[in-house]
């Protein structure tokens, strides 16, 4: 269960991905996302998704991005169980195909940005100072929740607590004992959080200075302009190509499993 | 019995957090483990009720390999108190949060009821009992912690850090327990970074210090051994400290002093010397 937090753990590593200014760190994961929402058919899914995986060796971070995966099994398949019986098993299996791509992106973005750029980012495109740091807040303490996560089941399980008992409805019950006590926690915190930044007097002036500032590099227009390439190239394919010259398309593109 | 056989065990491979371990625990002692933060103290029990799995070697409780069993199976056995209540509290009201347990391992509708009137009482919490565990202050929340895991009776019982934010009578409160602990047929396993307390609790004490077992015996002999508190980062009991203070003008005074007995019959004997 917390399996699927490791994915987005930051961790700093000296790698292209990472050296990557947020700003088109995040294009990049919202163009494969939006990539991966326009087609639906299982070898274009995939043609995007393998085009995700040299970044995710740039970022050295396949571990932690398989770990994401393993997160996603359960969802994947209670996906697959329910649209090959609804649907039919080819549709299921790029559904999930779909899924895999929209948690590479954004384990790809969480794994390579640190969450104060994250927030700095924000603020450079004009969020207001308070939303872009709860923002960053919020990923910062992705973490630590997962830690505790661990350390609450643990704790349940040492009483005697067996989740993987009883039939299904039982076995959502089981859950219960590990999130109350994450949601409890999670609201203290929030609070003492809150305090404490009063405290320092959080919002005592309108305007802020940092003390990092970002900047875009030469390999971030250079991201950003074949990014762009591939969001432009893909609205083709799927808005003007698909539609109107269907034809002209290949037929690998629609293959689909015949059940 | 509990014993730990060459025990490795690592979270990310390549990187052991714990080593070589051997230690035996035999019913009737009251041991704690003492050792720097990130030594591997939580690492080391969790392996105890299987929570953990040795990387390499092997744990055995009651002669039951850990790897073997399951951790609900071993929580008949073996209590866990973890560090902060708030991981552990859930039900609705006390009641339910002590009869989780309880009902976790199949005891008989009468027995849970019983048992829970009985633990609520013990830890002086029964005026609560149809209230949310949420309401209650930190320190009651810790006894309720306690109470929830005790009233399953287990033979094993490990406290991770159970004086962390106590007062001074809630700590007495803990010593009285853990004396009425300590019998024949019982092992309680204090992990704890209070040298005060832990000189009064235990009757042998573990130093873990990096991963490694740098020292096992009694208290009193570990605790005035300067170069081993070093390594655990601890502070000598006060005791201790005054004892050192003592010999440097009066050579003949003991250091190997910690409790308070020890520390008066010193000087006693100091001031027989001198008149
Ligand atoms: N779930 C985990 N995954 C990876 N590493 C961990 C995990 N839990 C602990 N560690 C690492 O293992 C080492 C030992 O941790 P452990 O919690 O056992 O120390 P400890 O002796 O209990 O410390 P403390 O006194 O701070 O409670 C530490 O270096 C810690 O970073
Ligand atoms: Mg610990």
């Amino acid at each position: 269960m917390a399996a699927i937090f490791e994915a987005f753990r930051f961790k700093q590593k000296a790698t292209f991905m990472h050296s990557l200014d947020p700003r088109t760190t995040f294009f990049m994961a919202v163009t494969f996302s939006i990539i991966g929402m326009l087609f639906l058919q299982i070898i274009p899914l995939l043609l995007v998704f393998l085009s995700m995986v040299p970044f995710i060796l740039f970022a050295r971070s396949t571990r932690q991005w398989f770990k994401s995966l393993q997160g996603l099994a359960i969802l994947a398949g209670f996906i697959l169980i329910i649209n090959s019986f609804f649907i039919s098993f080819s549709f299921a299996i790029s559904t999930v195909l779909r899924l895999i791509v929209l948690m590479t992106a954004f384990s790809l973005f969480f794994l390579t940005v640190h969450p104060d750029d994250f927030a700095l980012a924000l603020i450079k495109m004009h969020i207001p100072y308070e939303f872009a740091f709860a923002f960053s807040m919020a990923v910062r303490y992705v973490p630590t929740i997962a830690t505790e996560t661990e350390t609450i089941r643990d704790a349940q399980m040492s009483r005697g607590l067996e989740l993987e008992r009883g039939n299904i409805l039982q076995k959502v019950r089981n859950y219960i004992p590990i999130l109350i006590p994450i949601i409890v926690s999670s609201i203290r915190r929030a609070l003492q959080v809150a305090e404490s930044l009063e405290s320092r007097a959080f919002g005592s002036t309108a305007k802020r200075t940092s003390l990092y500032d970002l900047s875009l590099r030469k390999r971030d227009y250079a991201m950003l302009l074949v990014t762009t390439f591939a969001l432009i190239f893909a609205l083709f394919v799927a808005f003007v190509v698909r539609i109107q010259f269907p034809f002209l398309l290949p037929d690998w593109f629609f293959w689909s499993l015949p059940f | 019995m509990i014993l730990f056989k060459d025990v490795g065990f690592e979270y990310e491979p390549g990187q052991p957090v714990l080593q070589n371990i051997n230690l035996e625990l035999e019913p009737g002692q009251v041991v704690g483990l003492m050792g720097e933060n990130g030594a591997g103290k939580t690492t080391l029990v969790k392996h105890i009720n299987g929570l953990l799995k040795p990387t390499t070697g092997a744990v055995y409780v009651n002669n039951i390999d850990t790897r073997d069993t399951s951790t609900a199976q071993l929580a008949k056995t073996v209590g866990f108190v973890f560090q902060n209540a708030d991981h552990q509290l859930f039900a609705d009201t006390l009641q339910a949060e002590v009869a989780f347990g309880l009902r976790n391992l199949g005891f008989s509708k009468e027995e849970v009821d019983n048992r829970v009137a009985q633990y609520l009482e013990l830890f002086g919490l029964t005026r609560y009992g149809g209230q949310s565990p949420f309401l209650l202050s930190g320190g009651e929340r810790k006894r309720l912690a306690l109470a929830s895991v005790l009233c399953v009776e287990p033979k094993v019982l490990i406290l991770d850090e159970p004086t962390q934010a106590q007062d001074a009578l809630q700590k007495a409160k803990l010593l009285n327990f853990i004396d009425s602990f300590r019998d024949p047929e019982h092992i309680l396993l204090l992990v704890t970074h209070d040298v005060e307390f832990a000189i009064r609790a235990v009757d042998r004490l573990i130093i873990l210090s990096n991963g490694q077992l740098i020292a096992d015996g009694s208290p009193n002999q570990i605790l005035s051994t300067p170069r081993l508190l070093d390594r655990a980062r601890l502070l000598p009991p006060q005791l201790t400290q005054f004892a050192h203070q003592m010999a440097k003008q009066f050579p003949q005074f003991p250091t190997n002093v910690t409790t308070l007995d020890e520390t008066i019959e010193a000087v006693n004997q100091l001031l027989r010397g001198r008149r």
